[in-house]
């Protein structure tokens, strides 16, 4: 923890993530760009486009295409259980954009005091990574949702 | 108050009087006596500087102004139309739609005063007239208009010079005006007439409340204030004023608002307002007014002219009056149109919900269900062919700037050509015809420039030295074609080839078995420029890409025919909707994909032994035609099953001319569908054109068709 975050801890505003599972990793999502929070439901596949993408689904009559985050983060294959989500992002310029997860668990506030940023696992995943939320004994990898937009778009 | 909310209305009429003058400048420069011509333009500028002046626009009135006073010479043949004219006329209408582009982007008129265009303007007249023509012409030009107009004020004031005398005045207002009285101060009342064609009613009524305002105070309004900032009255509107200054300073100053017809000024007196009195009778004092206007209007020059201009604007009127012209249109927000349709989409997928739980529960459900489903989906389809067609518009509004541009360009290549259109009416969704621009524009600068030869050529190759472009329109079926042909030189697919070879598109081998059709296809490759020498028309290896992708963004396509010699034709096909799309729906393993209707042509089921080859393509030979085979599941990245059908089902669809079997495993069956985007992230699909939601809530994938070819 930085010193001058420390000093600001008493000011300072905490943001709510969402937290998921991948595996036995959990990882935060900001809930600002968090639009929704869905079901598993069947997802059309669409030829020829990229593999890291699943198809697309159908949310409240719109046509909004589903990301595995796993393929993306050089995990394994996602394995649909009933405690699947799809939890659906809103982001600026791409409009909405679903990602797989294999649960939702919570809702948490985090400080910046919380949150460790200088980290470096040098492996693909923590690309998508921009901190590191300490919550007891948990921790839990915060979603770099920009980083996900770029990829996104790609 | 403020004018700032007749901006939008400005912009709009701005534009269609710049579009008529463009129009008519045209025709006066082919018949430089039409004098219908002439009226026509003296009236669209007029009506320029007169919605320029309202909304305070100065510099643009001034330019409008200078060129009324042009066309004022015109109308009195002391000038003659000439091609100089011509061409300081389109440099005004530059200029103007300068000022309103500007106007447009910043609601301000910006600081170009366009200074040497009204010096050519100025220069011109007094070349052309003489300057004492001018000043000799001007007085008798006055006296005549001086005397119609008092004419027709006269005439006028017989039915309203009596208006302020009587005021529908609300009790309150007339208590203050009996107050007002009483106490000793001078009220006067004033009643106002707009000319017929005014067209910001509100606004003019504004500026001489503004007027009005500086010699004292308003104390009563007929109708009232509110209304009057609505248009909710006629051509008439008048007001009580507490006063101390002179009438006909008043006068004159109500009547400097452009567009207002005359005002009648008259004191008002007690007696008029009291309760118990009714009033019938004008006052004797009406008759002063009356001397007094004709003083009024001599006394200034732009008064007159602009009286000179509405006496013959009424003239004309009067004439029409026999047709009358009632335009029964609402002008919409695009936006409020697109909400329509997406909860008429809406609408329509429920309607798909019920029909599949119907079908599923027929046993049950009985005859009655689906006879009320059949019901409603009779009314959803004809409402969205109801909203489809609102958002239909005539592509006229973009194709009619074109004749201004060849001829401009004609111009500027020294290549004599000709425009000729038809099928302007031919209508469009607004989102097409809204992006159809500029394809269309690069095609036609495209025929002008590479197209049409230089007269010497064409008269060695025997024809008239005159180019011709023709811009036609037209429906077929679901589609609208528009072709851009020329009488030009047409193609030379063998220099197209050469260039491909050269720039590793096709080998050398390749490039020997492509067909004409196929050569000319490279020309909508990116940056594959022909152009010998780069213009600035065209020639920079992004035109016919762009239009190409432009076209096809829109669910369009387009082709090239083109002969040596004798000339090319572009034909551009475009949907007609863009939203909603009859479908057959098709099964390919398991997945379900959607083909719009209208480019399939037959269905035929084949016995697999009936597939040939050729050059190791698998075709099919259908009623005397060669049709290459197209499998979907190899397409779509399927996964290969073990069955081997007997017979295979080919959907045969076709674009233009040529057309492709598409084996599918199974099919569905017709249905109305819904296109929505398949998200920003994937949407440069080669095969998918969009996506679709089924009755069950199933997202189904549209196959491009144009893609297979």
């Amino acid at each position: 923890m930085s010193k001058s975050a420390e000093l600001d801890a008493t000011a300072e505003v905490k943001k709510q993530y969402i937290v998921v599972t991948l595996g036995d990793e959990f990882y935060g999502l900001d809930i600002s760009f968090v639009d929704n929070i869905v079901r598993m439901q069947k997802i059309t596949r669409v030829p020829k486009a990229p593999t890291h993408y699943k198809g697309v689904i159908n949310l409240r009559g719109e046509v909004v295409p589903v990301m595995s985050i796993r393929k993306k983060m050089g995990l394994q294959e996602d394995v649909i259980t009933n405690a699947t989500r799809i939890i659906i992002l809103k982001l600026q310029d791409q409009g909405f954009v679903g990602i797989l997860v294999d649960s939702v668990n919570e809702v948490f506030s985090l400080g910046e005091s919380e949150i460790e940023r200088n980290f470096n696992t040098k492996d693909s995943k923590s690309n998508f990574i921009n901190g590191i939320g300490k919550n007891e004994a948990r921790l839990i990898s915060l979603f770099d949702i920009d980083k996900i937009a770029t990829e996104a778009s790609k | 108050m403020d004018v700032s909310q007749y901006l939008d209305v400005f912009i709009d009429e701005s534009n269609e009087h710049i579009q008529s003058l463009s129009d008519n400048i045209m025709i006066l420069e082919k018949e430089p006596e039409n004098a219908d011509t002439i009226n026509e333009i003296f009236r669209a500028a007029h009506s320029l500087k007169g919605m320029a002046g309202t909304m305070g626009f100065k510099k643009m009135q001034h330019l409008t102004h200078d060129m009324e006073n042009v066309f004022q010479e015109v109308r009195n043949d002391n000038v003659k139309v000439n091609s100089d004219l011509i061409d300081i006329l389109f440099d005004c209408l530059d200029a103007i739609e300068g000022y309103v582009s500007t106007i447009k982007e910043t609601s301000d008129e910006g600081s170009e005063d366009n200074a040497v265009t009204i010096k050519k303007l100025n220069d011109f007249l007094t070349k052309e007239t003489g300057s004492d023509i001018v000043s000799e012409k001007t007085p008798e030009v006055e006296t005549t208009v001086a005397e119609t107009a008092s004419e027709t004020n006269s005439s006028d004031e017989q039915n309203d010079a009596v208006a302020y005398t009587h005021l529908p005045l609300s009790d309150d207002d007339k208590m203050k005006v009996i107050d007002e009285l009483e106490g000793g101060a001078n009220v006067i009342g004033i009643t106002v007439n707009t000319s017929k064609e005014c067209l910001l009613k509100a606004a003019r009524a504004f500026l001489v409340y503004k007027a009005v305002e500086e010699f004292g105070e308003i104390i009563a309004y007929s109708p009232s204030a509110q209304d009057v900032e609505d248009e909710k009255f006629e051509t008439e509107f008048s007001l009580l004023l507490q006063t101390d200054c002179d009438q006909d300073d008043i006068k004159s100053a109500i009547e400097n608002v452009s567009e207002i017809k005359s005002a009648v000024i008259g004191p008002v007196n007690l007696d008029m307002y009291h309760e118990n009195v009714a009033v019938q009778e004008a006052p004797d004092k009406s008759e002063t007014p009356k001397v007094e206007k004709t003083k009024t209007i001599l006394s200034t020059i732009d008064n007159s002219k602009e009286q000179a201009s509405k006496t013959s604007k009424n003239a004309i009127a009067a004439a029409n009056k026999g047709k009358p012209v009632a335009t029964r249109t609402v002008r919409v927000d695009i936006d409020k149109l697109d909400d329509l349709m997406n909860q008429v989409s809406e609408l329509i997928i429920a309607k798909n919900t019920l029909v599949a739980r119907a079908n599923s529960s027929e046993a049950e459900g009985g005859a009655d269900l689906t006879e009320q489903i059949e019901y409603l989906e009779r009314i959803t389809t004809g409402l969205h062919e109801s909203v489809m067609k609102v958002r239909m518009v005539p592509i006229e509004s973009v194709v009619n700037k074109f004749p201004r541009m060849i001829r401009d360009l004609s111009r500027k290549l020294n290549k004599p050509m000709d425009l000729i259109m038809s099928g302007e009416e031919t209508e469009l969704d607004r989102t097409v015809v809204d992006q159809i621009g500029d394809p269309l524009q690069h095609l036609l600068r495209n025929s002008a420039d590479h197209g049409i030869e230089d007269p010497k050529t064409r008269k060695m190759s025997g024809k008239p030295e005159t180019g011709k472009i023709w811009l036609t329109a037209y429906q077929e079926g679901n589609n609208v074609i528009i072709k851009v042909k020329d009488d030009g030189a047409g193609i030379d697919t063998d220099s197209v080839l050469r260039k491909a070879i050269e720039r590793g598109i096709v080998s050398e081998e390749e490039g020997k078995k492509l067909s004409k059709k196929e050569i000319a296809n490279f020309l909508f490759m990116p940056s594959f420029s022909m152009a010998k020498k780069i213009t600035d028309i065209s020639g920079r290896g992004v035109g016919l890409d762009v239009v190409k992708s432009n076209v096809e963004s829109l669910g369009g396509d387009v082709e090239v025919h083109s002969e040596m010699g004798v000339g090319s034709t572009f034909t551009v096909r475009l949907p007609l909707t863009l939203a909603i799309i009859q479908a057959l729906m098709v099964e390919v393993r398991d997945e379900k994909y959607a083909i719009a209707l209208a480019s399939i042509q037959n269905i035929e089921y084949i016995p697999v032994t009936d597939i040939k080859y050729v050059q190791a393509k698998e075709v099919i030979y259908l009623r005397g035609t060669v049709i290459p085979l197209v499998h979907m599941d190899t397409i779509l990245d399927c996964q290969d099953t073990e069955d081997k059908p007997e017979d295979i089902t080919v959907v045969v669809v076709n674009k233009g001319d040529s057309s492709v079997g598409v084996v599918v495993d199974n099919l569905i069956g017709q249905q109305e569908i819904v296109i929505k985007s398949l998200g920003k992230v994937i949407e440069d699909n080669k095969y998918i054109s969009g996506a679709t939601i089924l009755g069950d809530g199933e997202v189904a994938l549209i196959i491009d068709v144009n893609s297979l070819f």
